[in-house]
């Protein structure tokens, strides 16, 4: 089964090829230039270095979010057009859960995943491994770092910080109370290498069915909706 | 051939199939008014969800109500440019990785370009060259169209569209958003010379650019006028009068380029081309000086895909096509 992951819920694209579990090939690029002009043509090149055409695809695996709400419409949009043209089936993926497939899966291993979700909070969820591979423990969420604080100093553990929140997390909690590393940086970020691995005992959906997991409203929806509270 | 086209720069998604630039075989639409009517306009973000949610759902319906399947697929059309910037991106990168999968070449189509062409579903005899006012919420410019992909803008609006003045006008006057079909409706209960609203003058050297922010402003101090004195204005014929003084603009500078440039053939195209007002205008103003006019059905004059296969065909006949590395813009000279 040969399955094409993508990932471009933050500021690096990443793309991936597997052949059920094995990796055939891997690419993430973090210069800053826009996914809509990155994504797409490095699955295209990768694809041919290997021999390989969309019409060899069995699946699409992509990160559905949290993340930037751009950048994760523009992985989304492509894995639809690429699935509803192929007529395949799709994986969305929690980016978060992504990012742990990607980290130090070693046994025991606590991993707190965080992006940067602005106005004070980070996305986030918070997973074990177990037999080399993460075990979620929260859902994916957006909260304040001193609730995440206070979570982490409950469980009485090191954490590893992942994500593009992980120097953010670092620098906020407070380390007399909580134990944390950051994650080195090939395995901090989330990546399509991670998004592939998180899709592999996934159910499969139509392309229609494949819908980003946003964890946010529109600022015009919470406005509108803090307006109604107040009257 | 057959083309498969997106359009998603606004508050509409559409998926069209067309043949040959000229036959549509699909064309659907679903409109957000709706969800952004909540808002009083269309808030991008919001735009942009919907977008992602219901492309896939309108191609599929497109491939079942033109009787085709995805191999029937000849080429892949999208709007690329302009429009809300996170609208047109959902478009444009659908578009160009169904293209990819299927094999086929990838258009990409300026949405001003596609309003114009839904001049060519409309007339089948119609060919350029010939002269085009393109006029929407965004949009308002006039277009001398010597090619299907040979135009020039001779004037433009130099802040407000005329589209957007409408809408302007008619939330101050609390008929809601979108407020040009209320605004349209409500004029024709009124007397146009009951308010004495600004022709914007334009100063500079090009005779054709207009500009309605002045008009706008008008409208609004009128209303509010009216509110501290205590007295109701005259809404059907404030309507009226706005009608009259967007359409005197519109359809003289028109007629002016025309007579100056020479064209027999006048079309109009974008969303304010539904306005009942301008369309009694130009086909006034064309009757009396002998001129043809074309204007496409309300249904061609919003925002569809249909309009966007069209321009397609003849962007692909001209070798204009795209890569993988597409990307969307929200402004791009025409």
């Amino acid at each position: 089964m040969l399955t094409l992951a993508l990932e471009s819920s933050a500021k690096a694209a990443s793309v991936a090829v597997f052949e059920d579990e094995r990796m055939l090939a891997f690419s993430i690029q973090n210069a800053g230039l826009t996914h809509s002009r990155t994504l797409l043509p490095m699955a295209e090149d990768m694809l041919k270095d290997l021999g390989k055409t969309t019409g060899d695809l069995d699946r699409v695996a992509v990160s559905r979010g949290p993340g930037s709400f751009t950048g994760l419409r523009i992985g989304l949009a492509e894995a639809k057009g690429l699935c509803w043209a192929l007529q395949i089936p799709a994986v969305g993926v929690s980016t978060l859960e992504a990012m742990a497939y990607g980290g130090p899966v070693l046994d025991g291993q606590m991993l707190c995943c965080c992006m940067d979700a602005r106005r004070g909070q980070v996305y986030n969820a918070l997973f074990t491994v177990e037999g080399g591979k993460p075990v979620r423990l929260t859902e994916d969420r957006a909260i304040s770092i001193r609730e995440l604080e206070s979570e982490l100093v409950a469980r009485q553990e090191p954490w590893i910080l992942l994500g593009d929140g992980a120097e953010l997390c670092y620098n906020e909690l407070d380390r007399e109370q909580v134990t944390v590393f950051i994650a080195p940086e090939p395995l901090r970020l989330q990546n399509a290498r991670g998004v592939a691995l998180a899709a592999m005992d996934k159910a499969p959906v139509s392309a229609d069915e494949l819908l980003p997991v946003y964890l946010r409203l529109s600022q015009a929806e919470r406005e509108r909706l803090a307006r109604m509270e107040k009257q | 051939m057959l083309i498969l086209s997106v359009e998603s720069s606004c508050d509409e998604t559409a998926v069209a199939l067309v043949e040959d630039g000229r036959k549509v075989l699909a064309d659907e639409i679903f409109s957000q008014v709706a969800l952004h009517s909540l808002y009083g306009g269309v808030v991008p973000e919001i735009a942009a969800r919907s977008h992602l949610e219901v492309v896939t759902l309108l191609a599929d319906r497109a491939l079942e109500t033109a009787g085709r399947t995805r191999a029937d697929i000849d080429a892949v059309a999208c709007t690329y440019a302009p429009g809300l910037i996170g609208a047109v991106l959902v478009g444009v990168n659908f578009a160009k990785s169904a293209a990819l999968a299927l094999g086929v070449p990838l258009i990409p189509v300026h949405h001003i370009r596609g309003h114009i062409a839904a001049n060519y579903l409309a007339y089948p005899a119609l060919e350029p060259p010939f002269l085009c006012l393109a006029i929407s919420g965004g949009n308002t410019m006039l277009v001398d169209v010597r090619g299907y992909t040979d135009m020039s803008v001779l004037g433009r609006t130099r802040d407000d569209a005329a589209g957007e003045c409408f809408d302007k006008s008619a939330r101050i006057m609390g008929l809601g958003y979108p407020g040009g079909k209320p605004l349209d409706d409500l004029s024709r209960q009124g007397d146009d010379r009951t308010y004495d609203l600004p022709r914007p003058a334009v100063h500079g050297d090009n005779p054709y650019d207009m500009s309605f922010s002045g008009l706008k402003t008008a409208v609004v101090n009128i209303v509010h006028h009216a509110e501290q004195t205590g007295q109701a204005p005259d809404r059907p014929g404030l309507a009226a009068s706005l009608c009259r003084a967007v359409s005197e603009t519109l359809v003289g500078r028109t007629m002016d380029a025309a007579a100056a440039l020479g064209y027999e053939n006048i079309a109009v195209a974008g969303g304010v081309a539904a306005n009942s007002r301008i369309r009694a205008d130009f086909e006034a103003a064309c009757r009396r000086e002998g001129r043809t006019l074309f204007v496409p059905p309300l249904r061609l004059c919003g925002d569809n895909a249909a309009m966007i296969g069209a321009q397609g065909y003849y962007e692909y006949l001209a070798g204009h096509t795209a890569g993988s590395d597409l990307n969307a813009y929200a402004t791009m000279a025409l």
